[in-house]
């Protein structure tokens, strides 16, 4: 008998330290914590932990989390650990924990899910730019004006930033967000080719064409190199730079209306048909190769492609010819056209007042000429600041790589990069019929009617 | 009479630690799934961030929209098109292996060696193999004489199969293990008594082996059949559910509503209808073999 309730009793004990093993932390606090907590909450021990001996006359350093993305072949995370040093050497009372988070999707799912669990989201994180809306309305951020109004050189500092980066920072009068990591959309062309065959880079629609078609080498049937290859396995982005050197971006400054079945953006998504029905410079239907690109552009498949300026660097370690690059060509002779891209500083409001305080000092430290420089030059995002190209540093780096200069020029022919209400749903429906019509299951006329249609039921809720 | 309680109270109290998790994990969030589906919630919406009851609106509003269905469709397309042929090459391969020949080891490794790729390494292998012209898939193919389209995952009609392939490669090696162990665990002396009664291999297989083996295509009908479903991680890769939706199945289009349209009912009524499925077919499996048991 006594056997038995010896074994039972094991039995429970091991039971229980089971339990305890699965929800306790590592930390000794004997904290009854429920499953749903996210792993963010381990920050917060360490600040109220010190019941050290000794008494720190001023206040214990402020911990923030600051999860980040990588989007780019670039070692960001040694980067960002080095300035994160050097930001805690001049900021003593503040200390940051870098977190990389995945992708820009990974980033926001992993935040939204700590909120959504009542945990507290990381103080500061880099998100798409385009993800305003739905952080706003999902009251995730807090806004930076608060900070801007207390900075003395408030209107410098803001101009400073290059204003395409800026455009999607604004919502319902407030600023919300501050650019970090930067890209924009760019024509690649082998400079070496184009020499060759006695052409001049493309400054309109019918000359770039010309040039992939004449560009284009075939072998009987098979092509062994393309004239242009241009990426539409995730459509909008490439494509914004047709629409908008057709003469209307599929959005404007309202963040409620697209112009899906405007003429001029119908007939830009005709001129993408065209280039591979007509003239037979690029690969028919829908191309899913943004990841090979820059591997066919750098090794001579392809003439042209179109591509994100990220991907320079990697290019130009590849590439053994002279790489070009330059604004997507307008359709008008010497028109232009290019569309922003990348991720953004943003607040979270569930992050306790001081920890926001000392995020909004890490963003100034981060956002500063001589950073904004030192990472471009590191991993060919543009830098954000105007002066930064005024730095010693920038001016010798665009001297090695030109090309450099060449992304941040594009950025003047640039339009507002596409972000609207419900994002989302209306993105995916413009992705749906644009590679409809690309595949040739309709045409650009009813793809994009049927795509204004939906995108404005969608849209419909959030106008007032 | 206390000897039979503390006798009663041990079994429970051994499965407690797996009942635990499994009704925290499992049985915890179906409950809250199958109450937050009759709400309307949308987190990137300010007026609907709080949840709002509208009974079986989700619903309704599911079965009414064609995109819902059109991924119904090409679920059912998917799954009826992995499992049963995994499952049956899967035993073929087990069989094979399961002789005397040469190379066996480099045999067992080539078909089992996709197992062990985490998915979304296998799925980026993939995604260079099917790219145009110069592709190994592609490659391949025409040496064999194909010269169809090649844009696997860019095609409305090829980006379905391609992520179809990807995933029969996947796990019909992981499967034929399940068969393997079957195989070497059948008791040899009904085979040499089918020999000498001059039964043909084939006849064998048909009749003895397959026969025997039914517990374990049992189970593996089952893990392949939630594992269709569930294994999504290779359409993020290949074709991030296109071009134009031609490769979205069930629990893709729910991570869509759930993380990109922010649309929380919506989301819990498609993890509800998934559930659905799934519980349907698993329990209708195990009654349908255990009849055949019983007979």
């Amino acid at each position: 008998m006594s056997k038995k309730v010896l074994l039972s009793l094991l039995s429970l004990l091991l039971i229980t330290s089971f339990l305890l093993s699965a929800c306790g932390k590592a930390t000794e606090a004997p904290t009854s914590v429920p499953a749903t907590e996210a792993p963010t909450e381990e920050a917060a021990p360490t600040e109220e932990a010190t019941e050290a001996p000794t008494e720190e006359p001023p206040a214990e350093p402020v911990t923030i989390q600051f999860f980040y993305p990588v989007a780019v072949d670039a070692p960001i995370a040694d980067i960002l650990k080095g300035y994160i040093a050097e930001f805690e050497a001049e900021n003593p009372d503040i200390k940051v924990e870098p977190v990389f988070s995945g992708g820009y999707g990974d980033t926001y799912t992993a935040i939204m899910t700590a909120i959504d669990g009542g945990a507290e989201p990381p103080a500061v994180a880099v998100l798409l730019a385009t993800a305003l809306y739905d952080l706003v309305n999902a009251d995730a951020i807090v806004p930076m004006d608060g900070y801007l109004d207390q900075m003395e050189d408030k209107d410098a500092y803001l101009n400073d930033f290059f204003p395409a980066f800026l455009e999607n920072s604004t919502y319902d009068g407030h600023i919300w967000s501050l650019p970090f990591q930067r890209s924009d959309v760019v024509l690649y062309y082998n400079a070496d080719l184009f020499k060759e065959a006695g052409l001049e880079p493309p400054n309109s629609w019918e000359s770039w064409a010309e040039a992939a078609e004449a560009l284009t080498v075939r072998d009987g049937d098979n092509v062994t190199r393309w004239g242009l290859e241009y990426p539409s396995g995730w459509p909008y982005w490439l494509f914004q730079p047709l629409a908008i050197g057709s003469g209307q971006n599929i959005v404007g400054d309202s963040d409620t209306e697209v112009y899906f079945d405007n003429p001029d953006v119908i007939e830009a998504v005709q001129f993408y048909i065209d280039l591979s029905h007509k003239y037979h410079a690029m690969p028919e239907g829908v191309q899913a190769v943004w990841g090979q690109a820059p591997t066919d552009f750098a090794s001579g498949q392809t003439a042209m492609i179109v591509h994100s300026s990220g991907s320079l660097r990697g290019i130009l370690d590849q590439a053994d010819f002279e790489v070009g690059v330059m604004p997507i060509p307008g359709q008008e002779p010497d028109t232009y056209a290019s569309v922003p891209g990348g991720g953004n500083f943003y607040i979270f409001k569930g992050a306790p007042q001081e920890k926001q305080d000392a995020a909004w000092r890490f963003i100034t430290f981060l956002t500063q000429p001589k950073y904004t420089a030192d990472f471009s030059i590191n991993t060919g995002y543009i830098a954000v600041r105007q002066s930064a190209y005024d730095l010693d540093e920038m001016k010798a780096y665009v001297e090695q790589v030109p090309q450099a200069l060449a992304t941040r020029d594009a950025l003047q022919y640039a339009g507002r990069e596409f972000a609207v209400q419900n994002l989302g749903e209306v993105r995916n429906i413009f992705h749906d019929y644009l590679q409809k019509a690309y595949n040739g299951e309709m045409t650009p006329e009813e793809a994009m009617a049927a795509a204004q249609k939906e995108a404005d039921a969608a849209l419909e809720p959030f106008r007032e | 009479m206390s000897t039979r309680r503390t006798h009663s109270i041990l079994p429970y109290l051994l499965i407690l630690p797996t009942f635990v998790f499994v009704a925290a994990f499992t049985i915890w969030p179906t409950l809250n799934a199958t109450y937050a589906s009759f709400f309307r919630q949308r987190l990137n919406v300010a007026r609907f961030r709080e949840p709002t009851f509208i009974g079986f609106d989700n619903y309704v509003q599911l079965f009414h929209d064609p995109r819902f269905l059109n991924v119904l469709k090409n679920t059912f397309i998917y799954v009826l098109g992995t499992v049963p042929l995994s499952i049956f090459v899967a035993f073929i391969f087990a069989w094979l292996v399961n002789r005397k020949i040469k190379g066996l080891s480099w045999v067992r490794l080539a078909l089992f060696h996709p197992t062990i790729l985490p998915m979304v390494s296998a799925a980026t292998i993939w995604m260079f193999f099917f790219t145009p012209d110069y592709g190994l898939f592609n490659t391949a193919l025409s040496w064999l004489g194909y010269d169809g389209p090649q844009n696997w995952t860019g095609n409305p009609h090829l980006a379905l199969l391609a992520v179809m392939i990807v995933a029969f490669w996947k796990n019909a090696g992981y499967y034929m293990i399940f068969y393997l162990a079957g195989l070497q665990s059948l008791p040899h002396d009904v085979f040499e008594a089918a020999v000498l009664d001059g039964a043909t291999t084939w006849q064998q297989l048909r009749y003895i082996t397959f026969p025997l083996l039914r517990r374990t295509t049992l189970f593996v009908t089952t893990i392949a059949f939630i594992g269709a479903f569930q294994t999504v991680d290779h359409i993020f890769v290949l074709t991030q559910g296109g071009p134009s939706r031609a490769s979205t199945v069930l629990l893709y289009y729910l991570w869509q509503i759930r993380f990109e349209y922010q649309d929380v009912g919506k989301a819990s009524a498609i993890t509800v209808i998934l559930i659905a499925i799934l519980l349907v077919f698993t329990v209708s499996n195990f009654m349908l073999s255990e009849r055949k048991e019983g007979a």
